[in-house]
């Protein structure tokens, strides 16, 4: 007979949690699959009824935002810069500007980088002008908020700062500033000259007016994008070549160009894990490849399109990403380039700026169609998609090295932040709940190919015009395919055979 | 550069040609690479760092489910084999790598109820005689049960009378902890039967023919004389469902939420009681029916009819899913087996012509078992660990172990349990007790039946211990996991299949794609250009002999024999006969018949041609 004691299943003292007894056997759990499958739909509801992804706008330019400066290695900080010449250095803790420099160059600011110093306080910005043709390193103490130890700065040539024992509480590596910091910067305000977490917005103003470039240098061309060196002192810009340079010395090291061309460089960016390869787009739909060592362009690939922008993929080394002209964006791998690994479509209008996570894993894209999309690297489509009203063409994107939250420059003059995860939840979460949140996404993942999860996951609403443009295109693209089906079908046989998709991407290798 | 290409390694080969051409002019550019490559016998060459970089890592197969003690590991799990047909390389991968650890969660996880739940005697319970003596279990009295267990048990054992109310329909909660009595007569009551702490005691004066605990404790339902009302745990009437007229029987699906009905106009009603609408009334077209009970596996309602047959509804077909002819006379008892075993495929009937029949739900065909027994049979059940009782006329017969033994003997009673002069009208097992409560027409009795249930329940489904706060959260998870009525199917493993015709394309819109739209192998293959392997033929021709490729052969041999003038019975007849070599007068006949037929047949057809002009004068009639 069964005989079960109160002793086993009555908890033992008053605030002791009741005890369970669990029988996995499936003849006690009937409708395991519907009942999951229940559940699961409640999960992928509840990831879209929370998502909002949008966080903040950091405002402040007088002209549209045109490139982002992150610094790859500090979550606070980010730097725009304007159409107007004016650079702003954002606290993304503080949500607001921590300098503004009105004047850093004259008309627009192509691209934006900061130094490679190991220690976070003495990393300073470079900036590269679009028509001035002229690249200036600043160096502020502004830049690293909450860093105000007086012995780091000793030696340093910004030596101003009066930061005393007490406020040593308030020293942050990361330039991420708590609550605590928030509260009493105010305190401590008066005590300082310059730099720091001044509210006075008069006197960082001032200061920003007054600020002088450590060092300038000059190009004879306007130069359209930048990017530094993952370690060394070295940094490189893109004008008709792409010119190395150093940090000390006033000329650049060297030019490099493949074969005698003189096109328009857009971007360069340095690879992150073999830090002496360099790629760059150019006007004439190149891609080109050049290691700094040997100063020579190894390879270059002509496309159908002009690509806007390029970023490594930080965990694969030999991965690329290409923004495209054509409302693509192609992943490379470099060991073969004949062909694009994946082509990711979407976007409506040219695709401006694009971005890895720093888990490989993901990117962001931004278009000149104002929305921001996030890929999941494997698949084509993208996994979700942000606008807002008032986020007018998207020039710039970047993830923050935490890869919680993704940054868009846009003509409007605002950086926005957005939650690289629509639904995520900001704040502390307990275990309990993040137990629920991972055991939401993987009921949902198991039954994404149903129906009835997938329509309400893959659901996005955009804009009337994104929609209608997208209409627009997928009507195009099936017409001209119906065309080139109808062409085949009357030419002679093997004559035209249909190109793979992929394959159309590039015309040519070049070594 | 060249040190990045080094480091990363080439490509893994997918194509052949690639790895040729490109390989060559890496090493023609920038001599040896820092890898090398680790020549084999057969002339053939690995390179260690082919996946030098890969997107996702995988623990090697060694380590898989290895038992450390013994050294051995199990066999290495498959993922299932409709996946291996998907054409997506990428989602391929996807959900063989899923069903992988789906399957190996499974198997960890009996392994896991394995520790926890099985007896360490490994035997099921129950009472055990010294058979070769000539003891039998089934003379084993109640008293000498209750005699022989502890105290706890011996206070499980009541009865409770009440003299000329009718006879008494019970119910228990899922988690056996409260029971819901009703009599004929109108009296309805509510208790914790073990801390005997009464919940509700109402006198409806009326007739009722059913009762039934809705989703918790807190409300039941009652069929009364001309409606369904449901009452909270306090007998205050919360609802009249004015649509559920002249009810008969009752089923409550826990999961779906929905109160199933049918009355006398032998209407199947399915009531929503979490949002109060009615979800759909089927009629069943067979009168009043007899008998009710829900499969709890699949929420399939089983009808007992009048005329013997036995339906199986769900709210979502208006036909019946089977329907079987179970009895010569009235199905008066149907009971679904819950138990490990079974899993609701077992069921038992009972018919007006005094057999009782065990059915299989996979296969419909013929019962399992049937026997007859003495009394007449009014009612079944079935308990937690598959013991069957069949109550009727002076008493109830509680069967174990249906399955084993000789099926084509009639089965001997695990044990009676007699009541004399009464009938009984509802029995129910105790879940997660082994009690069985019988309900008749002097109140109802909570009879021992050592073994019959579950030993271990599971707090999360079904809590005996249930604290307040536990039972507020199992409400409201309860509703948020609400099946939606569309699920409930026979086959109970259908959701999360992969749809083996296309996802769901039907065969017009597979056909009416454009050529462009095909995708590259349906291309190809229409080019009759497929390449396919050979094992994807075999498949298909495997598949062809389960549905159309068999069919087809015959059907062309079909096609053959019904050629004009081979099938005829006729020219059989000539054919056979001509194989003996005899004349005979009528064979003779016969030739001269069909040769005349085949005369007239030919001008006709040359007539239809033109090749000859048809006689149309006075002398046509002469041919």
């Amino acid at each position: 007979m069964i005989s079960r004691s109160l002793d086993d299943h009555m908890p033992s003292s008053s605030t002791s949690p009741h005890p369970l007894q669990r029988n996995l056997a499936p003849h006690l759990h009937p409708f395991q699959k519907p009942r999951e499958y229940a559940r699961a739909l409640t999960a992928v509801k509840m990831d879209r009824m929370f998502a909002k992804p949008f966080v903040d706008a950091l405002g402040g330019h007088q002209d549209g935002v045109y490139c982002l400066g992150k610094d790859s290695r500090r979550v606070g900080v980010v730097a725009g810069g304007g159409g107007d010449g004016e650079v702003i250095v954002h606290s993304l803790t503080l949500r607001r500007p921590l300098l503004k420099i009105p004047h850093a160059h004259k008309g627009m600011v192509g691209g934006i980088c900061w130094t490679s110093e190991s220690h976070d306080g003495q990393r300073g910005m470079i900036t590269a002008g679009k028509l001035d043709g002229t690249i200036k390193i600043w160096r502020s103490e502004a830049f690293a908020p909450g860093i105000r130890d007086k012995e780091l700065f000793q030696g340093s040539e910004f030596a101003s700062g009066s930061g005393s024992a007490g406020h040593q509480q308030h020293l942050d590596q990361a330039g991420a500033i708590g609550e605590n910091g928030l509260d009493m910067d105010v305190d401590f305000d008066e005590e300082e000259e310059g730099g720091g977490l001044n509210l006075d917005f008069a006197k960082r103003d001032k200061l920003g007016e007054s600020l002088e470039p450590k060092m300038v240098y000059t190009n004879k061309n306007g130069l359209n994008g930048i990017d530094h060196h993952r370690t060394d002192s070295v940094f490189a810009t893109a004008s008709n070549t792409v010119q190395i340079w150093d940090e000390n010395r006033s000329a650049a090291l060297s030019n490099l160009q493949f074969g005698s061309s003189l096109e328009t460089v857009n971007k360069v960016k340095f690879n992150q894990s073999e830090t002496s390869v360099l790629a760059s787009v150019g006007n004439d739909r190149t891609m080109c490849l050049y290691d700094i060592r040997t100063g020579k362009a190894e390879r270059r690939i002509v496309m159908q399109f002009v690509s806007n922008d390029i970023s490594w993929c930080p965990t694969l080394p030999t991965t690329m990403l290409l923004a495209s002209e054509d409302h693509n964006l192609y992943t490379f791998d470099i060991r073969n380039l004949n062909s694009p690994s994946q082509i990711y479509k979407g976007h409506v209008g040219g695709v401006m700026g694009c971005d890895w996570s720093p888990t490989g894993e993901e990117f962001v894209s931004g278009s000149y169609d104002r929305t921001v999309r996030l890929w999941n690297r494997e698949s084509g489509k993208s996994r979700d998609v942000y606008h807002t009203k008032r986020m007018q063409r998207v020039f710039d994107v970047t993830y923050t090295p935490t890869a919680d939250f993704v940054l868009s420059a846009s003509d409007d003059g605002n950086v926005r932040i957005w939650k690289s995860n629509a639904s995520k939840k900001l704040g502390v979460v307990s275990s309990k709940e993040r137990q629920a949140i991972e055991h939401r996404q993987k009921l949902v993942e198991r039954y994404s190919a149903e129906k009835g999860v997938r329509s309400i996951k893959d659901r996005r609403h955009v804009p009337q015009s994104i929609h209608n443009a997208t209409k627009l295109k997928r009507d195009m693209i099936e017409s001209r395919k119906v065309k080139e089906d109808r062409r085949r079908e009357h030419s002679r046989k093997g004559r035209e055979k249909p190109k793979a998709e992929r394959k159309k991407a590039v015309i040519v290798e070049q070594k | 550069m060249d040190a990045l290409l080094a480091s990363a390694g080439p490509l893994p080969t997918k194509k052949q040609n690639y790895k040729g051409k490109q390989s060559s002019t890496y090493n023609k550019k920038s001599g040896p690479t820092s890898h090398q490559t680790i020549p084999r016998a057969d002339g053939s060459s690995i390179d260690p760092s082919l996946h030098s970089i890969l997107s996702s890592t995988r623990i090697p197969a060694g380590f898989h489910q290895s038992n450390l003690a013994s050294g051995s590991g199990s066999a290495p799990i498959k993922p299932d084999s409709s996946i291996s047909r998907i054409q997506d390389k990428k989602l391929r991968s996807k959900l063989a790598r899923q069903d992988v650890t789906h399957k190996q969660a499974k198997s960890d996880r009996q392994d896991v109820n394995e520790w926890l739940n099985k007896a360490i005697s490994g035997d099921k319970g129950g009472i055990e005689v010294d058979e070769e003596l000539g003891e039998k279990t089934w003379r084993v009295k109640q008293s000498e049960i209750s005699d022989s267990v502890g105290v706890g048990s011996k206070g499980k054992k009541f009865d409770l009378k009440f003299e000329g109310m009718g006879s008494y329909k019970v119910d228990y909660t899922r988690n056996g902890r409260y029971l819901a009595i009703a009599s004929s007569k109108g009296h309805v009551a509510t208790f914790d039967w073990q801390a005997g702490k009464l919940h509700s005691e109402i006198q409806l004066k009326e007739s009722i023919r059913d009762i039934k605990f809705l989703h918790s404790q807190d409300f039941y339902a009652v069929a009364q004389k001309k409606y369904v009302f449901i009452y909270d745990q306090n007998g205050v009437e919360l609802h009249k469902l004015k649509q559920h007229i002249d009810p008969t029987h009752m089923e409550f699906l826990p999961y779906h939420y929905l109160l199933a009905t049918v009355g006398h106009a032998g209407y199947l009603k399915y009531h929503d009681t979490s949002t109060g609408v009615m979800l759909t009334q089927i009629p069943s077209h067979l009168g009043s029916p007899h008998s009710m009970a829900q499969n709890p596996h699949s929420a399939i309602i089983h009808l007992g009819h009048a005329n013997g047959t036995m339906t199986l509804w769900s709210p979502n077909m208006t036909t019946p899913h089977v329907k079987l002819l179970a009895h010569r006379g009235p199905v008066n008892g149907i009971a679904v087996d819950p138990s490990e075993t079974s899993a609701g495929r077992y069921v038992a009937t009972s018919g007006m012509d005094g057999v009782v029949k065990i059915w299989d739900g996979r296969m419909w065909g013929k019962e399992v078992r049937s026997w007859h027994v003495r009394n007449q049979v009014t009612t079944l059940g079935y308990s937690g660990m598959g013991m069957l009782s069949v109550g009727g006329k002076s008493g109830v017969t509680v069967y174990r172990d249906l399955h084993s033994g000789n099926i084509q003997h009639t089965p001997t009673p695990y044990l009676t349990l007699p009541l004399p002069s009464l009938t009984a009208s509802s029995v129910k097992f105790c879940p997660f007790d082994d009690l069985l409560c019988v309900g008749h027409e002097k109140g109802i009795s909570s009879l021992l039946v050592p073994g019959s249930g579950e030993p271990n329940f599971d707090s999360n489904e079904a809590d005996l211990y249930e604290t307040y706060s536990r039972k507020r959260e199992r409400d409201v998870r309860g509703l948020l996991e609400k099946i939606k009525p569309e699920l409930i199917t026979l086959d109970t493993d259908f959701l999360g299949h992969i749809n083996e015709s296309r996802g769901g394309e039907t065969f017009e819109e597979r056909n009416s794609r454009s050529y462009r739209q095909l995708g590259r192998l349906e291309r190809l293959r229409v080019d009759g250009k497929a390449d396919e392997p050979q094992n994807q033929l075999e498949d298909e021709d495997e598949e062809g002999e389960g549905e159309g490729g068999e069919g087809e052969t015959t059907q062309k041999e079909k096609v053959k024999r019904k050629m004009k003038g081979k099938g005829g019975s006729t020219s059989r007849y000539l054919r056979k006969k001509q194989k003996k070599n005899i004349v005979d007068n009528s064979l003779l006949a016969m030739k001269a018949k069909v040769a005349a037929q085949k005369k007239a047949e030919d001008t006709r057809r040359k007539i239809a041609k033109g090749e000859i002009v048809k006689e149309t004068g006075a002398l046509a009639r002469f041919g």
